[in-house]
């Protein structure tokens, strides 16, 4: 037919020393569902973030809508109306209705008075969230819906306003947030909103999604464009080839463990949010990854273990060297395991404590003095003795936490679980938002206490973490343990295809 | 270098063991910066006060009289700022106080009066009468989970409630109250300082302590700053919570009895206009000594900073609105000079976060780990 709806050529994109994005080239032709696809860190979503104006490109891109060039990095009267987002979050206002929220991006219609012509209002919304089905009730407040049907509202608010012509919406990672039972419907929505004429750019790092929905994929990696094909034409291991690369040999690799396995920790039948009966043993001295994609339930295991899970959970567990009793699931925080939590502004630091405050704060029962007053000099001694052993850059235990980087951050947060001398030391993506100079030495300090004996969790979502850092690999696909992998078998190809499924 | 007014913030004055740890070299830095205007800010507001009255009232205001006015006037009013403070350090607010102050007031003057129980009867029961509103405080807004802010405006006005069961609206007087054992613990005073002085001191002491120096008190910092983080470190946040709040109704309850024993009479509305100065003295007090942090000295420092002025406004003019005025001004002045480092912003951030947060405390639950919102 004609040209490409969009157009993006030689988009680069460096923040600090690392290169997000290296010459990217994306073309999404007229009525079609475009997928964009990629590891996590690919660079996915840099690339969403710069069509939507949040990011300056590197200068030299191009990037035309249906041949009109448009700037990068600026949000422009033309662009704004002909490419259209719905952000992973969706940007929705849960205590406020369809009406109000599609009203915040669209206005309401008023009477000369000014005050607000509801009637008009709802015909408006009803009459742009109806062509989805779903029954949406536009006057409920949307933390009353489904997930699917704010989903909808989303794209409804995205799509309003739209004359009908050529254009494209952008949907990212829509399906994170719904429920696997309603990700069909989606499907059926996104197609509708391609019949009606429009092009669809949808980002995912879901192969099987690829498969069902796109008519063509782009796959990323490393923030380079790999290849751009025909949906038709791939199977999910061609697939699943391009976006692991070729196995390449990676000297950071740990020696499978050796001798009599010595169990720190065993679980048996872990029943919490997605999981579906998850049974586990971790040896003295192991480093066991788990992982899985965005929603498989990989990510909640940390927390159950240690007792930090906020929904209701069944099953058991047990720390063979302390006692040989099982304890209930619900119970597990009695075992006191430290976790390393994987939100660390949110759930990990209290931004507005010094370094010391933080790092001492499980450990306050230990500092008493006489009449429960706080040894002080004791505090700071403790606080400085792990400031130097993880080798956290500071101005001392006083310097407020936030004046540090996040590496450091976290290397505070890793002493103060290692501090506690437990068996079992859970980390949650232990080097989110960390450089790359700190990620090495985390791997170090993490490697160092698997070898005086302790069993180490690595829950990740990053295979940089478990490539450098596993003994053995558990990928947990739909809440269950779907592969284990060990020892020199663990590679991103392998990882990728127990992931997405695609043995 | 930033961190060094961080630093130097932290150690309250009296804490001089911690400064063996530092490098001996920083010890006069660190007492420029615990003299600086950022830290004791409201002592030299205080003494240009002072200057300022004495100027313009210098027969009345610069006097003995004047000081033992302004101490023995705000001890009260010091009690119950203090006892805001450490439910505000674990971010909740107390808004009954002024009530349950209200109703200790009454409840013991009533005892004394038509119940002809002796002080010790009478002081007891209304200082149960406190606890147990601290109780109920605690379960509507600790097992409940009603937000602090709204569930103790609603004790408030049931405590109201039973204030006017108990008064019928009026006064209660009575010879039992100015009697010498019950009119002796606010009106005894040696060389002019009342008995209310020293107890707002032993408070302050009282609350340094736990505070400053013991792991409770960094517990309840942590329960405020962030209640997430600090429940995994195994800090017991709902039960902090629930005694902070049977702490202020206790310490507001004795408030009561101290003013009625002042007054000699149980006032129906005695903690009424107590309500707003205490929450401006503990949030200007916020702002002084340990910048970000709810904290005693500060709050008393506070609570004479404000008694001062409205003192001297009162001799040098006759303006009724004048009091009011002050206080206003005095606490925005306040916040807005120590910049956007303090308590105040805190607590604020934090509240506006609960709907955010709301959708985002579900990473563990729905499936989304905040790691994918920070790929690149």
């Amino acid at each position: 037919m004609t040209g490409p709806v969009l157009r993006v050529a030689a988009l680069s994109k460096r923040f600090g020393g690392t290169q997000a994005l290296r010459d990217v080239d994306l073309e999404v032709a007229h009525g079609e569902i475009h997928a964009l696809i990629g590891p996590n860190g690919s660079g996915k979503s840099t690339l969403i973030k710069i069509l939507a104006g949040f990011h300056h490109a590197e200068p030299g891109a191009v990037a035309e809508l249906d041949g009109e060039p448009f700037d990068l990095g600026h949000v422009t009267g033309s662009r704004h109306d002909r490419l259209r987002f719905v952000h992973q979050e969706l940007g929705l206002v849960g205590e406020l209705s369809a009406i109000d929220n599609l009203a915040l991006s669209h206005g309401f219609a008023r009477t000369a008075f000014g005050n607000i012509r509801w009637p008009e209002m709802e015909r408006r919304t009803t009459a742009l969230v109806e062509r989805f089905g779903l029954g949406i009730d536009v006057r409920r407040p949307l933390a009353t819906a489904t997930p699917v049907q704010r989903a909808v509202v989303a794209i409804a608010a995205a799509l309003q306003g739209w004359d009908g012509g050529r254009g494209v919406l952008v949907l990212d990672e829509p399906t994170a947030v719904l429920p696997p039972g309603e990700v069909a419907r989606l499907f059926d929505i996104v197609r509708e909103v391609r019949d009606a004429g429009a092009s669809v750019l949808y980002v995912s790092h879901r192969m099987d999604e690829i498969f069902a929905l796109a008519d063509r994929v782009t796959v990323i990696r490393g923030g380079r464009r790999i290849a751009t094909r025909r949906v038709a034409e791939l199977t999910p291991r061609s697939l699943a080839e391009l976006m692991a690369g070729e196995e390449t040999e990676t000297d950071h690799r740990p020696a499978p463990s050796a001798g009599p396995a010595d169990p720190v920790l065993e679980v048996r039948g872990l029943w919490a949010g997605p999981l579906r009966g998850v049974d586990l043993d971790l040896a003295r001295g192991e480093r066991l990854g788990i992982t899985g994609l965005v929603g498989s339930g990989h990510e909640i295991v940390p927390y159950v273990v240690c007792g930090a899970h906020a929904g209701p959970v069944s099953g058991r567990l047990r720390l063979p060297e302390r006692s040989e009793r099982w304890t209930e699931a619900r119970d597990a925080g009695a075992l006191g395991l430290p976790l390393v939590p994987a939100d660390r502004a949110v759930e990990g630091v209290i931004g507005d404590f010094s370094v010391g405050e933080n790092l001492t704060l499980p450990l306050l029962h230990r500092l008493r003095a006489r009449a429960g007053r706080l040894h002080r000099r004791r505090e700071s001694a403790l606080a400085q003795d792990w400031i130097r052993r993880v080798g956290v850059r500071t101005a001392g235990p006083g310097a407020r936490i936030t004046t540090l980087s996040g590496g450091n951050q976290q290397k505070v947060v890793m002493a103060r679980c290692l501090a506690q001398r437990p068996p079992v030391l859970a980390l949650c993506e232990p080097t989110a938002g960390v450089d790359v100079a700190t990620r090495l030495q985390l791997y170090d300090l993490i490697e160092r206490q698997a070898d005086e004996g302790m069993g180490v969790i690595v829950c990740s979502s990053d295979t940089q973490d478990l490539l450098a850092l596993c003994t053995r690999v558990l990928v947990v696909r739909d809440g269950r343990i779907a592969r284990e992998i060990s020892g020199r078998d663990i590679t991103e190809p392998a990882l990728v295809h127990a992931m997405e499924g695609t043995e | 270098m930033t961190s060094t007014p961080t630093r130097a913030a932290e150690l309250p004055p009296s804490a001089p063991q911690r400064s063996a740890v530092f490098v001996p070299g920083a010890l006069g830095r660190r007492a420029v910066t615990a003299l600086s205007f950022r830290n004791i800010g409201a002592v030299y507001v205080w003494l240009v006060i002072v200057v300022l009255f004495s100027v313009w009232a210098p027969d009345t205001f610069p006097t003995i009289i004047t000081v033992k006015q302004v101490l023995n006037g705000n001890a009260v009013a010091g009690l119950v700022a203090l006892s805001v403070v450490p439910p505000l350090a674990a971010r909740v607010f107390d808004l009954s106080v002024a009530y349950t102050m209200s109703l200790t007031s009454v409840l013991t003057a009533r005892f004394l009066v038509s119940a002809g129980l002796g002080p010790g009867a009478a002081i007891t029961l209304a200082m149960t009468a406190a606890l147990l509103i601290g109780v109920v405080n605690g379960i509507v807004v600790v097992v409940l989970r009603v937000d602090s802010f709204i569930a103790t405006l609603a004790t408030g006005a049931l405590i109201q409630s039973l204030i006017t069961m108990v008064t019928n609206d009026s006064s209660i007087t009575g010879v039992q109250l100015l009697a010498k054992p019950f009119a002796g613990i606010a009106q005894l005073d040696a060389g002019g300082i009342t008995l209310p002085v020293l107890y707002l001191l032993i408070a302050a002491l009282a609350i340094w302590f736990l505070l400053e120096h013991t792991a409770t008190g960094r517990r309840l910092y942590a329960t405020g700053f962030n209640a997430d983080a600090a429940r995994l470190q195994g800090v017991r946040t709902d039960r902090l919570r629930f005694l902070t709040l049977v702490a202020s109704a206790l310490l507001s309850g004795f408030a009561g009895i101290v003013f009625a024993s002042s007054v000699g009479s149980g006032s129906p509305t005695a903690g009424t206009p107590y309500l707003l100065s205490a929450y401006a003295a503990a949030f200007v007090g916020a702002t002084q000594l340990r910048a970000g942090r709810f904290n005693a000295w500060g709050t008393v420092l506070a609570v004479l900073l404000l008694g001062t002025g409205i003192t001297g406004l009162g001799l040098a003019t006759s303006a009724q609105w004048a009091a009011s005025l002050f206080t206003g001004s005095v606490l925005i002045v306040a916040l807005v000079l120590t910049g956007g480092r303090i308590a105040l912003p805190a607590v604020l951030r934090r509240r506006k976060g609960i709907p955010s947060n709301a959708g985002a405390e579900a990473p563990t639950e729905s499936g989304t780990p905040p790691a994918t919102s920070k790929e690149i």
